[in-house]
């Protein structure tokens, strides 16, 4: 199967394959986007309960989270242009490109909303009570007191949604997208040289993920200046709380950054 | 075109026959991930020399890359270091025998296995070393304290991640249709290719995932109550 | 002055306030003791409707509040009156002590912010953290966030500081730091309202002292003839029990 291992394609596909790198950027910010929004509009019903649009939520979290993204990708990709055909919208026409956004901005959208209710939950209560009793409002409370801490809680979750997101974006080529992947495997099947396209699409990847997760850990030290320690005397200390927080994150894990994609 | 909602139904029945392959390359990767995880979640908890970092260095590498990208590499990479070998140490053997489902069991085992050290490591961590003092404090050996205290301990603690590990690997076996393999979401292609009623036959396929998602979800919920139980006998 | 009538409360079928009456002076300091359970940190909540109550009546100064017929915007307007400091101090954990103090002041009341921290700079060296002004809280010790916790409550000049257990949370050796400045504050005639289990203060500080139990104001009256000469029967098992150097000591 295919040429002989030869190193040094690996490098001559560098260059290739970053030129794609701008789509599957692209499509990681363009679903980020649509994801924190659609994650708001859903988590909020569920945060405050109103009746019958809670249960939707559900519904839709339960879904997005309970099949294979590749699955919502041929979905939506097939299915969005018929149903709204019925409502005389003709969006067959519409780029691939736009499908595969929305379909990785509503999943990621599940996640997020999930990831927004476990770090409003996890501020403390007392936060809230002190708010009021000094004569906040309701959604003076939420803005200065619990939204800045869920932020902060939030982060560590939200980078791993970002990576996941970034990994699964490997499947647009399903639906024809020349993004990194599809890259790939149009120059190993030009070349025959398919180990070392992928190889080099494998380091880029490690690569962007590594710089992505730096980049987020980053934003996490800046909003959680808070927690850090004033002096050498009780560093020791404060790492343990440290790792003790960073523990109780990991505990309202998402669910995703699993093994998926 | 227009929906035909029968045919959802149609395509429904048709896909019973690609769940076992589907629940088997899931029950595979999970169970050989299950084994690996350990081994490299005991490497680096433990920080053995030179093998500690090679297991930091495998989990890394997995959990930056895709899925996707494994299997590839497996596929096509495979192959061609067992015919190299093969050729020089005159094995007799060809790559070509190896089924293609074979190359999902092997790429998708070493991706959950990578995902499940993190989950082990954290569940292992979790556990307070006062156990561990406890045990010793008994007479107990390690291995004795690792597998009586600790590891059920652990197992309790990651109950959660290691299911959504499994419903990970329920849904990433989706990827297997590009090594051939027909599972659930392969023969959601084969099924629609007939009439083009794609909507309907992914549509069924989605209804087929979803079931089997909250159903690993209630059992995962069962065990956790049956665990807590115990928990509450035993300790309060 | 603060007046509450006929409050009741109840959490299901359980009722923990049972029409309770009370009345605080101007300028004075009143400590509510009991047993715990007794309904005196729900009471304390009740006043800044932190808990709503079923029933009653809350007035503080001339502004009168109806609970059966109470909005949001009268409930707003009535936890401007008072201000609280909480058993676990509560300070935001994202702000700065100095922040902590601010907020209120550029939030609440409105302050051009120079003015705000003017005052609050002030009120932490009052309360003996002008040291500490950009410390979060996560890097001071218990005693201090509670000081810092009392320095946000004065800072907005509320009719009445309602002080929870304000130093139950504390490790012993920091107790007493936190007593002095409220001590200190008493003695400028700041209305308060105090629940805790610190005998002495009680005794040294309050003007007025309530006993409750069981959801009833059991007794009440000044401190040395709250502590000396009880009245009740339950109030002499509850002094007993929690002070038993007092036998010795009359």
């Amino acid at each position: 199967m295919g040429a002989p291992f030869d190193y040094t394609y690996i490098f001559s596909y560098f260059p290739k394959l970053l030129s794609t790198l701008g789509i599957t950027l692209l499509i990681v910010a363009g679903s980020l986007l649509v994801g924190i929004i659609i994650g708001f509009l859903i988590a909020l019903p569920r945060l405050y309960r109103i009746p019958v649009l809670n249960t939707l939520a559900r519904v839709y979290v339960s879904f997005f989270r309970g099949t294979p993204i590749l699955i919502q990708l041929f979905l939506f990709y097939y299915g969005l242009p018929e149903i709204l055909k019925l409502v005389h919208i003709d969006i067959s026409k519409a780029p691939v490109l736009v499908f595969v956004i929305l379909t990785y901005g509503l999943h990621t959208g599940a996640f997020m909303s999930e990831t927004i209710r476990a770090s409003v939950t996890a501020v403390d209560r007392g936060q809230v009570e002190a708010a009021y009793a000094m004569g906040m409002k309701g959604h003076q409370a939420f803005t200065r007191i619990v939204l800045p801490q869920a932020l902060a809680i939030a982060v560590p979750v939200f980078s791993n949604l970002v990576i996941a997101l970034l990994k699964d974006t490997s499947l647009a080529f399903t639906l024809g997208v020349m993004e990194m992947t599809g890259k790939a495997e149009t120059l190993g099947a030009l070349t025959q040289h398919f180990v070392e396209a992928y190889i080099s699409l494998a380091l880029i990847y490690l690569v962007v993920s590594f710089t992505l997760e730096k980049l987020l850990l980053m934003a996490e030290r800046r909003l959680l200046r808070h927690e850090q320690p004033d002096s050498t005397g009780n560093r020791r200390f404060r790492l343990q709380r440290k790792r003790g927080y960073r523990r109780l994150v990991a505990g309202i894990e998402s669910g995703k950054g699993g093994a998926e994609a | 075109m227009k929906i035909d909602p029968s045919f959802i139904w149609t395509a429904l029945v048709q896909l019973l026959s690609a769940i076992p392959t589907t629940l088997v390359i899931t029950a595979v990767s999970v169970t050989a991930g299950f084994v690996i995880g350990l081994i490299t979640a005991l490497l680096r908890i433990y920080k053995v020399p030179v093998l500690g970092q090679i297991a930091t260095g495998y989990v890394t590498f997995i959990r930056g890359t895709p899925m996707l990208t494994h299997l590839l590499l497996i596929y096509f990479g495979l192959p061609m270091l067992l015919d190299a070998l093969s050729a020089q140490f005159g094995w007799g053997f060809k790559s070509s025998s190896i089924p293609m489902i074979g190359f999902a069991f092997i790429s998708f085992s070493i991706t959950a296995g990578a995902y499940m050290a993190e989950v082990i490591r954290s569940g292992l961590l979790a556990v307070n070393r006062g156990q561990l003092e406890a045990a010793y404090s008994v007479g107990m050996t390690t291995p004795q304290a690792l597998r009586r205290i600790v590891f059920p301990q652990a197992l309790a603690v990651s109950l959660p991640n290691l299911s959504n590990s499994v419903i990970g690997m329920l849904h990433g076996s989706t990827l297997a249709f590009t090594v051939s393999v027909v599972e659930i979401n392969a023969k959601a292609q084969i099924v629609a290719s007939t009439n083009w009623k794609f909507f309907e036959a992914y549509l069924a396929a989605a209804v087929i995932f979803w079931g089997l998602t909250l159903l690993i979800e209630r059992i995962t919920a069962v065990i956790e109550k049956r665990i807590n139980l115990y928990n509450r006998g035993g300790v309060a | 002055m603060i007046k509450l009538t006929h409050i009741s409360k109840s959490f299901g079928r359980h009722q923990v306030l049972k029409q309770i009456d009370l009345t605080v002076e101007k300028g004075e300091v009143v400590v509510i003791l009991g047993p715990s359970g007794s309904g005196k940190t729900t009471l304390l909540r009740c006043v800044n409707y932190l808990e709503k109550p079923s029933d009653g009546e809350i007035a503080i100064g001339d502004y009168r509040l109806s609970c059966k017929h109470a909005s949001k915007k009268d409930i707003h307007q009535l936890r401007q009156k008072s201000a609280m400091v909480f058993q676990q101090y509560n300070l935001f954990k994202h702000k700065t002590a100095l922040e902590n103090v601010m907020e209120g002041l550029v939030v609440v009341k409105k302050l051009p912010k120079e003015e705000a921290k003017t005052r609050s700079i002030a009120l932490l060296e009052k309360v003996g953290l002008g040291s500490k002004l950009d410390a979060y809280p996560s890097q001071l010790s218990g005693g201090q966030q509670q000081r810092v916790g009392i320095a946000r409550a004065l800072a907005l000049e509320p009719e009445v500081i309602l002080f929870d257990e304000p130093t139950s949370a504390l490790d012993p050796e920091l107790v007493g730091e936190v007593l002095a400045v409220i001590r200190k504050i008493a003695k400028e005639g700041i209305t308060m309202i105090v629940v805790t289990h610190e005998m002495g203060f009680a005794r040294d500080v309050a003007n007025h002292v309530v006993f409750m139990d069981g959801g009833v104001i059991v007794e009440e009256g000044p401190p040395a003839e709250l502590f000396n000469h009880p009245k009740e029967e339950r109030t002499k098992q509850f002094l007993k029990r929690i002070t038993p150097e007092l036998n010795y000591s009359i």
